[in-house]
């Protein structure tokens, strides 16, 4: 096991070493413009404008760039950032904002999962009876409607009827955090729903359960200690990944709240140029990523004794 | 002995007629699944409801009184409501959008099904070879490991900017970066059907690869597929109104629902029926797909089948 | 569904009251607001902390608070002292002297006392901007052709390395560049030739202070990079929040110099995502005004019993003026001379027909439908931004030379249809004679994704074709997707551009000279318009005969009157001859609680969000009062 770990280890490093490689590369091919602001586009002249290029070593042979970078990165300094806080450090930057996307993402999370998970029990329990149509209607709404419509009749039903505040603000964090949290969940509820009901259901189908409703077993028994067991390990596998995107945030509805989180920060950073903290936000990425996916495996690996990860080919 | 064994044992030349003639049986596996499906009456109801509207957008164009290429703007005219004049009303330059939201529905319709198709297609073939050919398995997880871990935005801004966009662009742009979650899911099942008893009967008896995989395997992965892809349609939409929002999605002369949609958050507590008209086609197109998909799924699951 | 709207009112005053509570002025001096609840949209958040390192509207307009320079601007765009209490320059603005305040004090972000503010301070910083390492380049543009030396010890420090350049002190600087300062409250500026119009700069972020005490305390290499924390201020209000992407509060300054000012106890700018949101926060009692979407303000404006409508407020002009800009060597998609465009472009009667034939109402309309006039623009310069000595303001004396009739109220005062018409048909002429095919197809890029620009593109091309007919041109909507200046303007595709110039200081030369014949400086004429690549030659007599008429006039130094007349008469030429094309000002409606008139308006200069000796009232001003402030501002 332990061997095991140190291998998918090493292996993560390269691929996400590989990822750190590629974004680097691929924001080499982004214009150079966005380099600048609207007003040093139009006040510099172009030989100022080379120098700063320069200066950056934006102009220096790929090669020697990307050694650079792998130095830095190695010695875990990520650099400053250009336009989202000019002259600040990376790390700052991040750290400012993760907290608080890690905070009402988990919350969301939590709840989306207690709830869904409990809404497709329910639904698999009274299926094709009213309560799984509702459920199913539930699902279909929100599946149905564009995220920004729905965020917007949250909005407008939390604001509106029930006077919350309608973005977030660092005064009251507490009640400006209710309605991004709903946001966040309503889709989250459904999909768990819908997963957890699908594979429930799958279960019910198998001989196994034929036999052991034919041996008497009663159908109590037979979900809790069967069904959803077995049921629940294709679900298990996705949440540690879960609960580490919630670092991540939301892009559309941390902007659209105008949350301080890292939702919007990646395509702010794109559209600046920020390569800094575009190249950091992916090494991030990818290692969450990464990581997400082996505690997912672990914890497969922990419900399902059946599976095995240090196997010959390795059935997760 | 060894001389003995090859003499007695020898491999058949592979044959898909006798094959066929000793598990012959008049169970067709298509034909219970359409016979499933067609049990299911609400779903049926839904699928010829799509259709029906697939068809009316093409009708909706010809009989609206305004002409989508030659639309007028006119400030006097802008949000009026729907009227004799304007079905649907129109939108903030005064123009008919009765055309628009057909006009773009027809575009959505066609953007997510070769969306949906195409990562249906795509990812079925790489999930089942990522699953079934132990050697390839190293290489496409690292490979999915490295295109899932880099921000889709980032391609998506350097081919807009490279390439350009267009619908054709966007499409197989769609299609390169959705096929992972498929390919997942469906390497997943594989593995977990490989090594079953009569798969390794069938390779001992020589057949091959593809023939396990699109005999034994596949229709196992029909009701997952299905399900995701019905869900990869509400999806292809959402990402394409999110991608547009930020300037990378269709160009200016294609219109779709994410497009008007996202414009209509802006108008919608004022003037709200230019977020019912197109949300409600957005909505009748995801319930259908979820509906259809679910009951085909359903018929899809052998063990359902007589 | 009646009883659901009453009850959502019900809760909506509730809100609203509790909002005010919590958000706006409480009620304890009579009527003004005591903390102002402002926002600005997430694109524009603050990028940097130290002003003489960035020239971006959006920093500035909250950085302005935080640091004072030598001037201030009024509401009517006039300078009047700031820190320092006297000015002037006696060799026709060779050099200029300004007299600085005592006890003028650098606070830091808790308001405790840092320092004395002396003229010390403004060599420091403009050491710091002209020092290549240090500031990059930013803020330098100014200075390097005003101030004597300024550019060379640009190139003296462009040349050092880093640490070298960081552990420079001032004697090298103070021996190559024209500041001096005699004693601690004067400073002397010498500038490279004349420059009556020096002082105005003087608002400008490149002529604002920096302590060296400040950088002292937290060394060269950290000074860009520190947090509002370490900063030193000296404005009327220190920065005391910053949530990047939420919150930024301006807190009063206890130590302000100016004790009579009237200030907020503070200012809290949050950040939304579009003006859509503004109006809800606005609605729930979050925010003290809020620009209006153009369905909200319609929604108000056409519903005559809305609780807003009474409350609907124009807002004073931004200080772009918005021009067509021609490209006059325009290339194909391959990089090959589109020489159907450029032959056609160079004819001036083609020109014409287009100055003349654009009835551009609808299109004002997008900015502004109640009054779409209002948005009208005739000039090149900025209206407003100067006023001869008999009160008269510069871009009404070029209308009157151009001889533009009144405005009847309902066309804009340029277009004339049947002027337009005689010459697109000598137009067609002369072009079909020079091989032209028709319809010349003009090509006009917009960024993707930005349905406001989208609207508005649809909206001109309609224009086009209502008035000049579509035998004639065709106008193409293209798009970029993130960069115009390299995808579209270095490889010269467009036909035009339309573009907003905001004056940097106060004096014409700053708008026309940008459109100048063969001289570097022209910024419009090297990167827009590419007239020095042009080859007809009526055309380039034309442009000549306009840069003569400019550098005649930017030769006038002691007569400001007659500079500015010399002025009047190049841009009115320029418009006869249709160089460019005026297409509009951005005069847009809101709702406020603050009394825009008595802000500082200036065309030039960084202070027009400063918060200092505004008007409020905790009760929103209706359209009424505003309309009495307007005139009384007028008289």
């Amino acid at each position: 096991m332990i061997k095991y770990t140190i291998k998918r280890l090493a292996q993560s490093l390269v691929t996400v070493a590989i990822v750190a490689t590629i974004v680097f590369l691929l924001m080499r091919m982004l214009p150079t413009d966005y380099f600048f602001t609207e007003d040093q586009l139009m006040k510099l002249t172009p030989e100022q404008k080379t120098e700063q290029l320069e200066a950056a070593g934006l102009l220096d042979p790929m090669g020697e760039q990307l050694l650079r970078f792998y130095g830095q990165t190695i010695r875990l300094d990520f650099g400053q950032s250009r336009r989202i806080q000019s002259g600040v450090p990376v790390i700052r930057v991040i750290g400012d904002k993760f907290g608080i996307s890690l905070r009402l993402g988990c919350i969301a999370l939590i709840i989306s999962l207690i709830v869904g998970v409990v809404l497709g029990i329910i639904q698999t329990l009274n299926k094709d009876h009213i309560l799984d149509h509702v459920g199913t209607a539930y699902t279909i709404f929100v599946n149905a409607v564009p995220s920004l419509v729905s965020y917007s009749l949250v909005l407008v039903f939390g604001s509106k009827v029930l006077g919350l505040p309608p973005i977030y603000s660092t005064r009251n964090p507490g009640p400006s955090s209710i309605i991004p949290i709903a946001c966040l969940t309503l889709a989250s509820i459904a999909s768990y729903a819908l997963w957890t009901r699908r594979y429930m259901v799958d279960e019910l189908n198998k001989d196994y359960i034929k036999l052991a409703r034919i041996k008497g077993m009663s159908s109590k028994t037979i979900m809790v200690k069967h069904v959803f067991k077995n049921a629940f390990v294709p679900l298990v596998q996705y949440i540690p990944a879960s609960f580490l995107y919630t670092i991540s945030g939301s892009l559309l509805a941390e902007r659209f709240f105008s949350v301080p989180g890292m939702g919007p920060l990646l395509t702010d950073a794109i559209t600046r140029y920020d390569t800094n903290v575009v190249q950091t936000l992916s090494i991030i990425y990818a290692s969450l990523g990464i990581i997400g996916v082996f505690l997912g495996d672990v914890l497969m690996m922990l419900v399902d004794p059946r599976i095995k990860l240090a196997g010959k080919g390795g059935t997760r | 002995m060894g001389k003995k064994n090859d003499e007695l044992f020898r491999f058949v030349e592979y044959s898909a007629e006798a094959a066929e003639r000793t598990g012959y049986s008049d169970y067709s596996y298509w034909k219970s699944v359409f016979q499933n499906f067609m049990k299911k009456k609400s779903a049926v109801v839904m699928a010829i409801i799509f259709f029906a509207l697939v068809i009316f957008s093409f009708i909706a164009l010809m009989i609206g009184k305004y002409n989508y290429s030659s639309l007028l703007t006119d400030s006097a005219l802008a949000f009026q409501s729907p009227n004799g004049e304007f079905w649907f009303g129109t939108d903030n330059l005064g123009r008919d959008y009765w055309c628009q939201v057909w006009f773009a529905a027809q575009t959505s319709i066609k953007l997510a099904l070769i969306v949906a198709i195409g990562e249906c297609v795509l990812g079925v073939t790489i999930g089942c070879l990522w699953g079934y050919v132990r050697q390839l398995d190293r290489l496409l997880t690292e490979l999915y490991n490295i295109i899932n871990n880099i921000p889709m935005i980032i391609y998506m801004t350097l081919i807009s900017l490279m390439v350009g966009q267009s619908f054709f662009i966007m499409s197989v742009a769609m299609i390169c970066f959705g096929w992972l979650t498929m390919a997942r899911n469906v390497r997943n099942l594989v593995l977990m059907y490989r090594d079953r008893e009569y798969n390794l009967a069938s390779r001992c008896l020589g057949t091959p690869v593809w023939r396990v995989l699109v005999k034994n395997i596949f229709p196992y992965l029909v009701s997952i597929v299905i399900l995701r892809l019905a869900l990869s349609i509400p999806s292809t939409i959402a990402l394409e109104s999110t991608l547009s929002y930020l300037g990378l999605g269709l160009g200016i002369d294609t219109p779709s629902l994410g497009i008007l949609l996202r414009n209509a958050r802006n108008y919608f507590l004022d003037y709200p029926y230019l977020l019912i008209f197109p949300a409600a086609i957005v909505s009748l197109i995801t319930i259908t797909f979820y509906l259809v998909g679910n009951a085909f799924s359903d018929a899809a699951d052998p063990r359902n089948h007589v | 569904m009646k009883k659901a709207k009453k009850l959502a009112a019900v809760l909506l005053t509730a809100a609203l009251a509790m909002g005010t509570l919590a958000g706006g002025g409480m009620v304890s001096s009579a009527e003004e607001l005591n903390e102002l609840w402002t926002f600005e949209t997430s694109n524009r958040e603050l990028e940097n902390l130290i002003i003489l390192n960035t020239e971006m509207a959006n920093d500035l307009n909250v950085l302005c608070n935080t640091t004072e320079g030598l001037l201030e601007t009024d509401s009517k765009g006039q300078l009047i002292p700031g820190i320092a209490s006297e000015w002037g320059t006696e060799d026709g603005g060779l050099t200029w002297t300004f007299k600085l305040r005592e006890g003028v004090k650098w606070v830091d972000w808790q308001g405790n006392e840092k320092g004395d503010v002396t003229a010390q301070d403004w060599i420091t910083a403009l050491e710091w901007v002209m020092n290549a390492k240090k500031n990059g380049a930013n803020n330098t543009s100014m200075p390097t052709t005003l101030i004597a030396g300024a550019g060379d010890y640009y190139n003296y420090t462009k040349d050092l390395s880093d640490e070298e350049a960081y552990a420079l002190d001032k004697t090298k600087f103070l021996e190559m560049v024209g500041i001096e300062a005699p004693d601690d409250y004067t400073l002397i500026y010498h500038c490279v030739s004349n420059a009556p119009y020096f002082d105005t700069v003087a608002t400008s972020a490149c002529l604002y202070p920096m302590a060296q005490g400040f950088i002292d305390e937290v060394g060269v290499e950290n000074v860009l990079s520190t947090g509002i924390e370490g900063l030193w201020y000296n404005g009327p209000y220190t920065l005391t929040e910053f949530v990047q992407g939420n919150t930024k509060t301006l807190t009063k300054n206890p130590l302000y110099w100016d004790t009579e000012a009237k200030l907020f106890d503070n200012v809290v700018i949050r950040i939304i995502e579009d003006t859509t949101r503004g109006y809800e926060l606005y609605d729930a009692g979050e925010l003290d005004h809020t620009d209006l979407s153009e369905a909200t303000l319609r929604q108000i404006y056409d519903d005559e019993g809305h609780k807003y409508h009474d409350q609907l407020v124009e807002k004073m002009p931004r200080k772009y003026s918005y021009q067509m800009k021609f490209n006059y060597s325009k290339m194909k998609d391959d990089g090959t001379p589109d020489d159907n465009w450029n032959k056609a472009v160079a004819n001036e009667n083609f020109r014409k027909s287009i100055y003349y034939g654009l009835n551009l109402v609808p299109y004002l309309a997008r900015t502004n439908f109640i009054n779409p006039l209002h948005c009208e623009n005739n000039a090149y310069t900025m209206k407003g931004l100067l006023y001869f000595s008999d009160g008269t303001e510069y871009t009404a004396r070029v209308a009157e030379k151009l001889g533009l009739p009144e405005s009847d109220g309902e066309n804009p005062r340029r277009y004339d249809p049947d002027l337009a018409a005689e010459c697109k048909a000598k137009a067609m002429e002369e072009l079909e004679a020079q091989g032209v095919t028709f319809p010349i197809q003009i090509d006009y890029y917009i960024i993707a994704g930005a349905q406001n620009a989208l609207d508005s593109a649809t909206v001109l091309k309609q224009i086009f074709e209502e008035g000049l007919g579509s035998d004639y041109v065709t106008l193409n909507i293209d798009t970029y997707v993130s960069s115009q200046t390299q995808e579209v303007i270095d490889p010269q595709l467009q036909s035009f551009v339309i573009n907003g110039w905001g004056a940097d200081y106060g004096d014409i030369q700053n708008y026309l000279g940008q459109e100048t014949l063969g001289e570097d400086t022209a910024y419009y004429s090297m990167n827009y318009t590419n007239i020095n690549d042009a080859t007809d030659e009526t055309l380039l007599a034309t442009w000549q005969e306009y840069t003569d008429m400019v550098n005649a006039a930017n030769a006038i130094v002691d007569d400001l009157d007659a500079r500015y007349d010399a002025y009047a008469d190049a841009e009115a030429y320029m418009l006869e001859h249709a160089m460019t094309i005026p297409m509009s000002l951005e005069v847009a409606w809101q709702l406020t609680k603050v009394n825009d008139y008595t802000r500082s308006n200036a065309m030039y200069g960084i202070q027009n969000y400063m918060y200092k000796n505004w008007d409020t009232s905790v009760d929103a001003y209706t359209t009424e009062q505003y309309a009495e402030f307007a005139e009384e501002y007028n008289k």
